[in-house]
């Protein structure tokens, strides 16, 4: 670190003039990738103010005219918004999804990643790790289409229930069940992918304290919870609250594919709800308020969860 | 010693379990793509009667034949060649290139480029102002609309800066002695050392491009622009639906045999690249994604 501090120096002590003639091509370099950020990151953002407009298409030439052109409203569309009804339930149904992921999804990986551990074969341990891992590289639309096969009324999983049990299960029509077929599908597909990262940890656990307390004595229980544990708690943390900090997202992707209207009641979210009336019906300003409250308090929560992080754990995602 | 023979006997045991539960854990993950590839070799009836389980009755190739010959699935996929081809390519570039001076501590201004990259990773615009962004620029069903939104993730770009800090400052320091300037650096030196670490990332992007459809959803209607995954949920939403109502389609053909071809088709790329590139893909997600 100090021959590297040492090392650069002289740039660091240079007059900007002097600095920039020699190294402007590192600026060079940055421009695409700035062009980018700004255009495309940054200046749609003076779309947000149509959360505060009421959208006239009409109000003026092409688009974004009319969108410069839309009277302002004020706060009128927030009130509305958190007055009604729907609001609470989008944002109830949305914290459901979330917590239940969080719940069931995040301990598998870690329980997945104890288990590949202690797999001493090699080959079949990079075979396990080949298969568990290959769903996450599947899209989400793949994915339903493979669910929905097996799960309708007509695939085979109902098919067996009615040959066993005379009954069946409706999982894409009950509303209570969906919501787990939505937590299970993301198992499926994520559980491997997700364990990768304690995976690493745990292989750099020193092998000598395994050994040190097998001496000693300690069963495997013991091993995990004096040796196995400790060793990759910070990196849990660190997972946790990376979730945390995304709890509003609970998979708009997934469940924009895999809903119908049948479900709407448990399983839609803030963001499919802003994408069936801002892209389906239009309603800009509505969708652009909705979506606005939702990248406010998204934001705040990821930047709060990784100052906590950060200054708790000593680790930060920047 | 009785005692610890009878540990050595508990702790095998154990492992046994254990390696038997990630062998179920195994099957679950690949039964249900075996129930797939059996159901699209499968003949109509047998489909309709909910016969297959995990190898084909009265095998068939008139799903793949069907699915192949289909227009619609044909241009679907070509667009999602051309936008996987193309978008990796342009989002490597971007990437590559504004990583290289954010791995520099000497560079100045990295600090405001990279609050600028964080701030919009946390923050998003909402897709109404995306939308409008496309619309005004007329982009509304082009291929570019689908891949302009993906063109730089901030996550690769972080991911190939840590890469590139990795590289050994002496290395770099003797082509600067030379008389190289960054970019000659770069080209010459740290991109020939960082080739996994580049087909980790072109590898991210492609995966992303391939399996996106969700900018699809909100910039294309035309369905000569649709991207393969697109084609597919609609293929997998009709199809479902003829299903149920309709088992046997005028042409013989189950709906359910279809989606199955359809599907088996469109993640063959995927499957068979995969295996081969797993250990870069792994690498590049544990090296990246977190600040010690």
């Amino acid at each position: 670190m100090q021959g590297f501090l040492k090392s650069h120096s002289v740039p660091g002590k240079m007059r900007f003039g002097q600095y920039f003639r020699r190294y402007w091509s590192l600026y060079l370099l940055s421009i695409p990738g700035l062009i980018y950020v700004v255009g495309y990151k940054i200046l749609p953002l003076i779309g947000l103010q149509l959360a505060f407009k009421n959208f006239d298409m009409f109000a003026g030439q092409g688009i974004l005219d009319s969108l410069f052109k839309s009277e302002w409203v004020g706060l009128k569309h927030f009130e509305s918004i958190f007055r009604s009804r729907n609001f609470t339930h989008l944002l109830a149904n949305t914290l459901t999804i979330s917590l239940m992921k969080l719940a069931i999804n995040f301990p598998l990986a870690i329980v997945l990643a104890l288990m590949l551990n202690e797999v001493k074969n090699r080959i079949f341990a990079r075979v396990t790790q080949t298969v568990v891992y290959m769903p996450h590289f599947l899209s989400w639309v793949i994915i339903h289409g493979i669910f929905v096969t097996l799960l309708s009324s007509n695939g085979v999983v109902n098919h067996t229930l009615r040959a066993v049990s005379g009954k069946t299960i409706d999982f894409y029509t009950n509303p209570q069940i969906f919501r787990w077929l939505l937590v299970l599908t993301e198992s499926w597909k994520e559980t491997g992918w997700s364990a990768i990262v304690y995976l690493a940890g745990l292989t750099a656990i020193d092998e000598e304290l395994y050994d040190a307390a097998y001496v000693d004595g300690a069963g495997y229980l013991k091993r995990l919870w004096h040796v196995t544990l400790p060793g990759i708690i910070p990196i849990i943390s660190l997972m946790l609250l990376l979730r945390m900090g995304g709890i509003l997202g609970a998979g708009h992707e997934q469940i924009l594919v895999m809903y119908n209207s049948t479900v709407y009641a448990t399983a839609d979210v803030l963001s499919t709800y802003i994408y069936r009336i801002g892209i389906g019906k239009l309603d800009f300003s509505v969708a652009t308020a909705l979506g606005l409250f939702e990248s406010t308090v998204g934001f705040i929560l990821m930047v709060s969860c990784n100052g906590i992080s950060r200054k708790v754990l000593g680790r930060s995602l920047w | 010693m009785k005692a610890a023979a009878q540990k050595q006997t508990a702790e095998r045991v154990g492992r046994t379990i254990n390696g038997l539960l990630l062998f179920i854990l195994a099957l679950i993950c690949v039964l249900p793509f075996m129930h797939m590839i059996a159901k699209s070799f499968s003949g109509a009836s047998a489909v309709s009667a909910g016969r297959i389980t995990f190898w084909p009755l009265d095998a068939t190739l008139n799903t793949y034949r069907y699915v192949l010959q289909d227009g619609l699935f044909f241009s679907s996929f070509k667009n999602s060649v051309t936008i996987t081809l193309a978008g990796t390519f342009v989002a490597l570039a971007i990437t590559t290139m504004a990583a290289y001076p954010l791995s520099k501590q000497y560079f100045r201004g990295r600090k405001v480029i990279l609050m600028l990259y964080v701030f919009t990773m946390l923050f998003y615009g909402g897709m109404v102002s995306i939308y409008i962004f496309m619309r005004s620029l007329n982009l509304l069903n082009t291929l570019l609309s689908q891949i302009i939104p993906l063109a730089l993730s901030q996550y690769n770009l972080f991911i190939m800066k840590t890469f590139f800090e990795g590289i050994p400052e002496p290395i770099e320091e003797s082509a600067h002695i030379d008389g190289a300037g960054p970019i000659r650096t770069l080209v010459s030196i740290v991109l020939p050392l960082s080739l996994p670490s580049l087909a980790t990332i072109a590898l991210f992007y492609a995966v992303a491009y391939w399996n996106s459809y969700y900018h699809a959803m909100l910039f294309v209607t035309r369905a000569d622009v649709k991207p393969l995954q697109m084609y597919l949920y609609e293929l997998i939403t009709t199809a479902q639906n003829l299903y149920e109502v309709d088992p046997v389609i005028a042409s013989g053909l189950s709906g359910g045999g279809m989606q199955a071809a359809a599907i088996v088709v469109s993640t063959m790329p995927i499957l068979m690249v995969y295996p081969f590139v797993q250990k870069y893909f792994v690498k590049g997600l544990t090296i990246g994604s977190v600040k010690g």
